[in-house]
């Protein structure tokens, strides 16, 4: 039977300048050398700054790391000229963040979000035949290290937005995460 | 990351030490691969000490069972928990792969 929720909403990687994720107001910057070698080690020294209550820490890192990893290698394809600009703030409830590279933007982007609908179809169906074709995204330009479906979990963890600039090659994204109720007494 | 391999009757187990992350989720794959082109055909790949993973790692796990699925050998997934069991989630690839909750449940699907 068909299950109907993965196409409750689909979900789409959005183009919007204007979204108010890219206001940088107050937020923390960093920038970095595209050195792939040293992505988690880039991507720890902004996580560090997440206060202890954040749950689920190493999704946050992973999460992080993923985009980190894009703008250095298929943004800056790994140039270590290039640099990775990074603003970032955390509280308890979130975590937002812009990375921008130097590249020359996200133009499959489109393509992306047409693979992700006959994906969301696919699993909606439960057609798992022919879900190994849509398991991995990939272009011209992928090799065997790319997992080729770290936007697909990226456009679920986001889920304040996921939004990219129109030259697209910056995007920013929100976490808000669950709040604990306190009790009155 | 370190990769064991120890057999059960017909069944080879690899135990993944470790975070499983852009640079090291290859071997994994290159050790399939291998224990492929040595007729290996029931494989249970046990995730019980892996706290972390990254897209390169469910590509590596992608990759594997794509290609043991074309032989038509065996493949499950075992003890995967806490973020790496998100980050499958968030993929929406938990019906994709076997996957069981123990060793033991994996040995005993293999017999089915």
């Amino acid at each position: 039977m068909a299950d109907l929720t993965y196409l409750s909403e689909i979900k789409q990687i959005r183009v919007n300048e204007n979204s108010p994720l890219f206001d940088k107001t107050g937020m923390h910057y960093k920038e970095f050398p595209s050195d792939f070698r040293q992505i988690r080690y880039f991507t720890l020294l902004i996580v560090q700054s997440a206060p202890l209550e954040i749950k689920e820490i190493n999704l946050l890192e992973q999460q992080i790391s993923e985009v980190i990893k894009n703008a250095v290698k298929h943004g800056n394809r790994c140039a270590v000229g290039k640099k990775v600009r990074v603003w970032y703030s955390f509280d308890s409830a979130h975590a937002h963040l812009i990375v921008q590279d130097e590249g020359d933007g996200f133009t499959d982007l489109e393509k992306w979000n047409d693979f992700n609908r006959k994906r969301l179809e696919i699993l909606s169906a439960q057609d798992f035949e022919r879900l190994a074709d849509f398991v991995s995204w990939r272009t011209i330009k992928s090799d065997d290290n790319d997992g080729g479906n770290a936007l697909f979990a990226a456009l679920e963890y986001w889920d304040g937005g996921f939004v990219f600039n129109d030259a697209r090659n910056a995007v920013a994204m929100l976490k808000s995460f669950p709040q604990k109720k306190h009790a009155i007494g | 990351m370190e990769l064991k391999i120890r057999k059960n009757g017909n069944n080879y187990i690899i135990d993944v030490n470790g975070e499983m992350d852009l640079y090291n989720s290859y071997k994994l794959k290159e050790l399939v691969m291998k224990m492929l082109e040595k007729k290996v055909e029931r494989f249970i790949i046990n995730l019980e000490n892996v706290d972390y993973i990254d897209s390169s790692g469910i590509g590596a796990l992608i990759y594997i069972c794509s290609t043991i699925k074309k032989m038509s050998f065996r493949l499950i997934i075992t003890n995967i928990h806490g973020s790496v069991k998100k980050v499958i989630e968030l993929t929406k690839l938990m019906g994709y792969f076997p996957i069981t909750n123990s060793i033991e449940e994996a040995i005993l699907q293999m017999e089915d």
